[in-house]
């Protein structure tokens, strides 16, 4: 029997992108402004789709006001995490604050286990229908996980350099001291960071979650590993290269689940942590290699 | 009315208190020099000017404005600037995003005018002018020490406080850095210096206040200092007093 064709491939390699692009955007963000690696974004999420369902299927609000407030939330929680500890920790390593956002992951996981652990809830996607690619139904929130995910990325990146306050976000990420000194407020770009990161990580759940419509705690842990690594693989502080990094995951992944012809549950799984680990050692070989490869300039005249 | 007056003013770290009691005034229109030894407080002294650390008593007032409980970013927007240590640049951005960033609350004040501000310090610092799309962190220390000047002066500050502006530099980079702050100086910013090199403060100021553990033990116009009270308040000895005694003897034919 023929598998699906290289296009149909090529289009659920993009699908995956642009759900770990959304969740990569969020790590960076937080990473190019503060250098701290958060690991909150997949609860997050979750913890966004059980208040759009606490709205949409229970108090029967649209899905569209429940999404935004949900998005919201997040923001708020963002903002209110960075508040209550980031900013008690300010001066401590960035690993403290990393391993912080690790405990309010498992804060949430435990609350949701906790209060729905038992009974998986419902969200039914806000449109239906999709749009044939070679045999492959693609549904327009996934399309719209894509084009946000780009606009996202170049947007952004536009905006840190073009914006007064993007300007201050790069600078108070190389010197916070100097930062203030000029009159920035960097407190307040800091919240804005994590409330920016934890309302892309809800973004990105809202849009992967019509392609399974059932949720359960910790569901969107695993595609956050996925933009984890992606914004490894794009380099960590560049936007654009978190866009690229997801674009890189995506398609490696549905390629080799194709092509492996491997029934092997969790494949995604192994091929994220496999190219994480390439990134991660080409980060470190990679600059060695080239001293390795390049003559002295001796040499060369 | 004086720019800035410091009433016995007290701060510290934790359990350690640094300041014990700062007393000082700073005239419109005058570079005042604070000299003191290592852990002295001279730069706990500009931090709690700038308000990164808090007055724990006593009371700042910045041009007629009691300023002790506002923070560092109110003092910015009230019309301070800062040199800071080591003349810290923003390495990754570039010349004009460093301009731009310094001009943050007159930008956000009156947009209009930043554009002539940015023609001003241009005009201040050509070199500025031509490296204005090149990387701040790639410049060498001379043109750094420039634009750390140049980002304070285009927020149109009415006092900028300069902390260690020599450490570092080469001796001639020294001389070009003075050549620089008297051009501010002479524009009519109000300065406070802050230097560990009392020779180079000299050449500069107008008033001294010499500072021991953390209280003002001496002020006056840098016209009625002598070298015995210079070594005497600030302990350096002979040698060093020697360099110092120079460099007043230069500064009062001025």
């Amino acid at each position: 029997m023929r598998g699906p064709g290289v296009i149909q491939v090529i289009a659920l390699g993009l699908i995956s992108a642009g759900i770990y692009a959304l969740f990569a955007l969020g790590v960076v963000l937080v990473y190019r402004g503060t250098k701290v690696l958060t690991f909150a974004g997949g609860e997050i999420g979750t913890a966004a789709l059980y208040v759009t369902a606490f709205l949409v299927t229970d108090h029967g609000l649209s899905w569209g006001v429940g999404a935004l407030i949900a998005v919201a939330v997040a923001a708020a929680a963002g903002a209110l995490f960075e508040f209550a500890l980031v900013r008690r920790s300010v001066d401590a390593d960035p690993v403290v604050t990393s391993i912080l956002t690790v405990a309010l992951a498992a804060t949430i996981l435990a609350i949701e286990l906790n209060h729905f652990g038992g009974s998986p809830k419902q969200l039914k996607p806000p449109v239906h229908g999709g749009v044939n690619v070679d045999g492959l139904i693609v549904s327009p929130v996934q399309i719209a996980a894509i084009v946000v995910a780009a606009l996202l990325g170049f947007g952004l990146q536009a905006f840190l350099r073009r914006t007064d306050f993007g300007l201050a976000i790069l600078a108070a990420a190389d010197d916070p001291t100097a930062t203030r000194l000029v009159g920035v407020r960097v407190s307040r770009v800091r919240m804005t960071l994590w409330a920016g990161s934890f309302a892309l990580a809800a973004i990105a759940a809202l849009l992967v979650e019509p392609t399974v419509g059932v949720i359960s705690p910790g569901y969107a842990s695993r595609l956050y590993l996925g933009g984890l690594a992606a914004a490894v693989i794009g380099g960590l502080d560049s936007l654009p290269g978190a866009v690229w990094g997801a674009t890189v995951l995506g398609l490696v992944q549905a390629f080799v689940i194709r092509y492996l012809r491997v029934d092997v549950g969790g494949l995604d799984f192994d091929v994220t942590l496999v190219l994480l680990l390439v990134a991660l050692l080409g980060r470190s070989l990679l600059p060695q290699l080239r001293r390795r490869l390049s003559p002295p300039r001796e040499a060369v005249a | 009315m004086s720019m800035l007056e410091l009433h016995d003013v007290t701060a510290g770290f934790g359990a350690v208190t640094v300041l014990h009691g700062v007393t000082m005034t700073v005239e419109p229109g005058e570079i005042a020099g604070v000299f003191g030894l290592n852990g002295a407080g001279k730069s706990v002294t500009l931090k709690t000017v700038a308000g990164l650390v808090p007055a724990r008593s006593g009371q700042i007032v910045f041009d007629g404005v009691d300023v002790t409980r506002l923070d560092a970013e109110t003092r910015v927007e009230m019309g301070l600037g800062h040199v800071p240590q080591g003349r810290q640049v923003f390495a990754n951005l570039t010349v004009e995003e460093n301009l731009r960033l310094g001009a943050y609350t007159l930008r956000r004040k009156q947009r209009s005018r930043y554009a002539a501000a940015l023609d001003g310090v241009y005009d201040r610092f050509p070199v500025l002018r031509e490296r204005r799309a090149q990387r701040a962190g790639t410049m060498s220390g001379g043109q750094q020490a420039s634009l750390s000047v140049a980002r304070a002066l285009i927020n149109e500050p009415r006092l900028v406080l300069v902390d260690e502006p020599s450490a570092g530099l080469s001796p001639k980079l020294q001389g070009d850095l003075r050549d620089i702050l008297r051009v501010v100086k002479d524009s009519g910013v109000t300065m406070v210096l802050v230097e560990q090199n009392v020779a180079f403060g000299l050449s500069l100021v107008d008033s001294a206040h010499l500072l021991q553990t953390g209280t003002v033990v001496h002020s006056a116009p840098v016209g009625e200092l002598d070298e015995e009270t210079l070594a005497t308040h600030l302990g350096i000895g002979r040698v060093l007093a020697g360099a110092t005694g120079s460099a007043l003897t230069a500064r009062k034919a001025r």
